[in-house]
């Protein structure tokens, strides 16, 4: 912002050091010099603001402000203080002040062309359409350039884009655009390209696809040169429209002659052949069959049109998957309508063969023919594949040995029948034993085709990779039947991959997988980190480590995701806004709305309101009454109880659900139904989570009653209208639950790979839920206490004497559930219980809850006490007996210190089990492994160990820190 | 066997199996963004059909690969040119082509503007891009000294001791009919040298 011309202004000479000092960060340096030259000019305005700039940059908001608003008070027109303030406007992320400053600027320079154009700006920025479309025409009028005048052309389509009235929008907006523009094409004033680009959007936004047509395919779609084959695409889009099947086909027709791998061309020629055919379409007599050319409009003249474009490819340089795969496509939409094979096609086994025989070395084969294998019968599968196995040319090395490939094509071919193999279920039907032996001949294949790539570089992908892959995929399998160790070998093979290859995604995914499974999270986090996944794949893929991260206890990992992830959407806002502003200037338009979906899409993230929602409990329950009290922090977060901010109806599942891949059959696959399963389990716990977040904000609130009872309820309405909000969201907390379990009745099994289910089950059966509920009555009781005094409550104060009772035997209760060892050996192998670790991190948050809630109590019965003692005094009647509710607390905190320090103990306990385990020793009976492989299976087991460690040490940490504040309590 | 269509903001969510890649950079929102405001003719993906068969049409689809350019220089000085800034292709869509393929959709694009030349930049330890792009006609125009840190992946002025190589490769497009614009610069120049 340095950088400016005219250097002749004696005040950009005094200013320049102030800008070099903001510029080089010295902020302080910048207020300094910035104080020394207001003393010498006081006029000097900009010179506030730089200060006001360095000021906001030290942290020191307030006084930023103060001094931005004294110099816009002024209603500046000078350029450096206009720019200095939009600068620091930005950074205090208040844009709207940024339109109040140029409104007062072009008020008193009406006739400024910058000044109007940063009004615009400063209008696109917060989304003013109204008042951009009369900025910009204001623009235009002192200076009729085109791009000012379809600037308000485009405010007025954003104007129908956000009216919550379609009708409005379909009435009044477009047609107003459409209007503005016919009059510039009246003029003969159109321009550019941008323009005629607008011209068709808002066309098609009214659903005038023939007059959209018309400007395309007339003199002013002649514009439409940058986008490739521009035109051609938004012609086929209105056809399909307007149903033009003849103009479809001629035109896709055309375009697959020139091209014959466009795969949309071919789906749109096959569709408009189709609807030709069902309307019995013939061609006009004499005439041209459509706008576009000739059509074709039987099944005959397409499957002559796919033959010539195969006898075509053959003559190419380059070979081309299209032509094949249409064929394939065809006889698929033959068979849908009922013919069988009347047109000769061929037998779709034999052309698949043929193309694994043409393309068969290539990886992407399988992806090709997965979309085709459902033309197979399920009976020919097995005949299928040992057809494609008979045509590679794999060769043992002795009798009796496994046949490998001498080269990477064969090894290659192989993998890809291996793939459609899993594809087919084929895997999937075998025996254990049978299984096991499939993975030794992949995992031998995998180690022979490593010598194929010695000469990769770290950073490519081993040939062989997906053979150790397959291999982990059968091992999955056979985990989930029951087999215990094949969970170790599949991290032993993971492991093993990742030596050979360490750029893999897939292997170090998959790993990632598995550990959380096992609830080790510590090599988790460096797998992670390793993907380098960063912006908007916290977005996709952050849920890998967000849903394990807290659940674990590994609370330090944790805050750092949800750190990542809010930094990340947090930036969006002013990102997003910043290329809306470009897209204006450079005239894509098309681009506009496109770039505020996008912003939605991120800001109504499912996975941001749940970092945020898990940051805040986190802090809390790392903090509140630890290091701050209960209040400052809920402050600090400007949380409160009646706020809810989450977008419930519009939530965004932006999750990569199928970032890890599989080549299961379509009915062992992640489908659109798991897909939305999970996104109605997510919300559901979303919900209950985002509610004893506001249930446990909402505690400070009460506490105002600390001062004596007055007669006056009256000054008490706004502390009751809290509690209101409390109970109401207990309410809703109670709903939210009941839903929450008729939807784990159910019993939905996700996929292994797919979404990873929410804590939601083990949050309802560990009893946790049940707990924390209570503990939210007891606040409502406790309340009612409060306000009723020690007098005439004996009913209440019973009430809560037995709500501690049961909380205390609930507590227990869950410390139960968290009794176990974390790690076994049975029969020589290694068994895990990672609920446990899930159990004993619920423990600490409902202690945590329950905690807040003594504390709570505390301030309640603190006065009480403290007013009897005093009326003891001066009665001195030592007959004044304690109400109950005095010994019930003393009773339930002492309870409360002494179950915490068992869980404490056991902790400790779990510690040293864990530290003594010694896995070394442990002898690997399983004859499976190789030797190489179980110095892996160490490995691996290592690391889940040492993660269990640092697991429960954190947990301890923390309850430790929570058993001091229980000695607060006693009243 | 693709789709080619423009890039939307859309696919950002959906770009991981070709940005997982160790080679692949996934970039902060404003790169993408400044890219489809500026030069939204120049961000393509190509998509393979896969995915479920919804009644008769195809639906949701593999991205394969991205590429990303764009057009800049003075028209005067004839540096009026196309930029390959970004081209990267899924693993499991690699050997066939289509890298190269793309570079021809930018140089046509690039031919429509009326640019002189296309050029691009390498590492030069990636051989084999350079390979490739020898192959489809490009030369070396001069080579760029960059200095990296190894830590942090910025460029670290103090760091000379790492330095690292980059081609800068050009190839020329009709309107540059004597080749003018690939004509080798002898010696190597320093990144703040390009423009």
């Amino acid at each position: 912002m340095a950088a400016r011309g005219h250097v002749q202004d004696p005040n950009d000479r005094r200013l320049r050091p102030i800008y070099d000092y903001l510029d080089n960060g010295n902020n302080k340096m910048a207020i300094q010099q910035a104080d020394k030259l207001l003393k010498k000019h006081k006029d000097l305005h900009c010179a506030k603001v730089l200060k006001a700039i360095g000021l906001q940059r030290t942290g020191k908001q307030d006084e930023a402000y103060a001094l931005a608003q004294e110099v816009a008070a002024l209603e500046p027109t000078d350029d450096n203080s206009l720019q200095a303030l939009t600068i620091l406007y930005r950074e205090m992320h208040r844009p709207e002040l940024v339109t109040k400053l140029y409104e007062a600027a072009v008020k008193k320079v009406p006739n400024s062309e910058e000044y109007h154009s940063h009004l615009f700006m400063a209008y696109a920025r917060v989304g003013e359409y109204k008042k951009m479309q009369q900025a910009g025409m204001a623009l235009y009028k002192i200076v009729p350039k085109n791009p000012y005048y379809f600037w308000s052309v485009m405010s007025l389509i954003m104007q129908s884009i956000s009216a919550q009235d379609e009708n409005l929008s379909k009435t009044m907006f477009l047609p107003l655009a459409e209007r503005m523009v016919e009059k510039m094409v009246k003029e003969d004033k159109i321009e550019a390209e941008a323009e005629v680009e607008l011209y068709y959007m808002i066309l098609e936004r009214l659903e005038k696809y023939k007059e959209a047509l018309d400007v395309v395919r007339g003199k002013l779609g002649e514009k439409l040169t940058s986008e490739l084959q521009s035109r051609e695409n938004k012609c086929m889009a209105m056809y399909k429209k307007l149903c033009r099947w003849p103009e479809c086909n001629a035109l896709s027709r055309r375009l697959l002659l020139k091209n014959s791998d466009d795969w949309q061309f071919y789906i749109t020629y096959f569709d408009s052949v189709f609807q030709l055919i069902d309307e019995s379409w013939t061609p006009p007599p004499e005439e041209e069959h459509s706008l576009e050319g000739e059509v074709h409009y039987s099944i005959e003249q397409a499957v002559k049109f796919i033959e010539e474009r195969i006898t075509e490819e053959s003559k190419s340089s380059r070979p081309l998957r299209g032509p094949y795969l249409a064929k394939l496509e065809l006889i698929r939409r033959l068979r849908y309508r009922g013919c069988n094979d009347e047109y000769k096609l061929g037998d779709p086994e034999e052309l698949m063969f043929q193309y694994f025989r043409k393309f068969g070395d290539k990886p992407c084969c399988f992806t090709d023919l997965k979309v085709f294998v459902d033309l197979l019968p399920s009976s020919q599968y097995t005949k299928f594949i040992s057809q494609l196995l008979a045509v590679i040319p794999l060769s043992a090395a002795a009798e009796g040995e496994l046949a490998l490939p001498s080269d990477i094509k064969a090894l290659q071919q192989h993998l890809c029948v291996v793939q459609l193999s899993r594809l087919l279920g084929i895997y999937h039907a075998m025996e254990k034993k049978q299984k096991l032996a499939a993975v030794r001949e992949l995992m031998l294949r995998y180690r022979h085709g490593l010598e194929f790539g010695k000469s990769c570089l770290k950073t490519e992908l081993q040939f062989s990779d997906y053979y150790c892959l397959l291999a982990v995929h059968l091992l999955l399998d056979l985990w989930l039947e029951g087999e215990e160790t094949a969970v170790w070998q599949c991290l032993t093979l993971l492991e093993e991959g990742l030596s050979h290859s360490p750029s893999n995604a897939q292997f170090k995914l998959l790993l990632i997988r598995i550990y959380c499974r096992l609830g080790a999270f510590e090599p988790v986090a460096e797998l992670y980190s390793s993907l380098d996944a960063k912006h908007i794949q916290h977005d996709t893929i952050g849920y890998l480590l967000t849903r394990y991260a807290e659940a674990l206890g590994h609370y330090a990992a944790a805050s750092q995701s949800c750190n990542f992830a809010l930094r990340f959407f947090h930036s969006n806002q002013k990102d997003t806004s910043e290329y809306i502003i470009q897209a204006y200037k450079y005239g894509a338009f098309e681009k506009i709305p496109e770039f505020i979906a996008f912003r939605n899409r991120l800001n109504s993230s499912l996975h941001f309101a749940q970092v945020r929602t898990e940051r805040m409990l986190l802090d809390l329950l790392l903090e509140a009454n630890i290091s701050t009290s209960l209040e400052e922090s809920i402050k600090s977060m400007s949380l409160s109880p009646e706020e809810d901010d989450i977008p419930w109806n519009d939530l965004r599942d932006n999750r990569d659900l199928t970032v890890l891949f599989n080549w299961d059959p379509k009915d062992r696959d992640i489908s659109e139904e798991h897909k939305k399963l999970s996104l109605e389990e997510e919300t559901m716990w979303l919900r209950i989570r985002s509610l004893t977040l506001r249930l446990v904000s909402g505690l400070p609130t009460l506490s105002h009653t600390i001062q004596p009872k007055n007669s006056e309820k009256t000054a008490e309405n706004g502390v009751s209208s809290k509690i209101d909000t409390i109970r109401s969201l207990l309410q809703q907390l109670e709903v939210a639950v009941d839903s929450g379990k008729k939807f784990l009745e159910q019993k939905i099994q996700y996929p292994v790979l797919g979404p990873p289910p929410t804590r939601m089950a083990g949050f309802f059966s560990n009893g946790s839920c049940q707990c924390q509920t209570s503990l939210f009555y007891l606040v409502s009781d406790i309340y009612e206490l409060d306000t009723n005094g020690l007098e005439d409550s004996a009913e209440i104060q019973e009430r809560i004497g037995n709500s501690f009772n049961s909380l205390v035997e609930r507590l227990t209760d869950l410390f139960n559930k968290c009794k176990g060892d974390l790690i076994e050996v049975r029969d020589g192998t290694l068994k895990t219980h990672p609920s446990l670790l899930e159990n004993l991190v619920f423990f600490v948050e409902t202690i945590s809850i329950a905690l807040w809630v003594s504390s709570y109590c505390d301030s309640v019965l603190r006065p009480f006490k403290s007013n009897m003692q005093k009326k003891k005094k001066k009665k001195k009647e030592s007959s004044l007996a304690m109400p109950p509710v005095f010994t019930h607390f003393l009773d339930y905190v002492a309870e409360l210190q002494t179950l915490t320090s068992n869980v404490i103990d056991h902790i400790r306990g779990l510690e040293i089990i864990l530290s003594a385990l010694k896995l070394e020793e442990l002898s690997l009976k399983d004859t499976l492994l190789l030797e190489e492989e179980k110095k892996f299976t160490k490995t691996v087991q290592g690391k889940v160990q040492s993660s269990y460690h640092h697991s429960v040490q954190e947990i301890g940490e923390l309850l430790k820190k929570r058993l001091d504040t229980i000695k607060k309590l006693k009243i | 066997m693709t789709t080619l269509r423009a890039f939307t903001c859309d696919d950002l969510f959906r770009f991981n199996n070709i940005n997982l890649d160790p080679l692949t950079e996934t970039y902060g929102i404003p790169f993408y963004l400044q890219y489809l405001a500026h030069w939204p003719e120049y961000f393509i993906v190509a998509e393979a059909p896969g995915g479920e068969l919804m009644g008769y049409r195809w639906c949701c689809a593999d991205a394969v690969f991205t590429v990303m350019g764009k057009a800049e220089g003075s028209v005067a000085r004839e540096e009026w040119h196309g930029h390959v800034t970004a081209l990267s292709v899924a693993p499991e869509f690699q050997r066939l082509g289509l890298a190269a393929k793309l570079v021809e959709l930018l140089e046509e694009i690039s031919e429509k503007k009326g640019g002189f030349f296309v050029d691009l930049f390498v590492r030069v330890s990636n051989q084999v891009a350079v390979n490739m792009y020898k192959q489809l006609g490009y030369s070396v125009y001069r080579t760029v000294l960059e200095y990296y840190s190894a830590s942090s992946g910025e460029p670290d002025e103090d760091a000379y001791d790492k330095y690292l190589f980059m081609v800068n490769m050009r190839k020329a497009l009709s309107r540059d009919a004597e080749k003018k614009s690939i004509i080798p610069l002898p010696h190597p120049v320093r990144p703040e040298d390009i423009e």
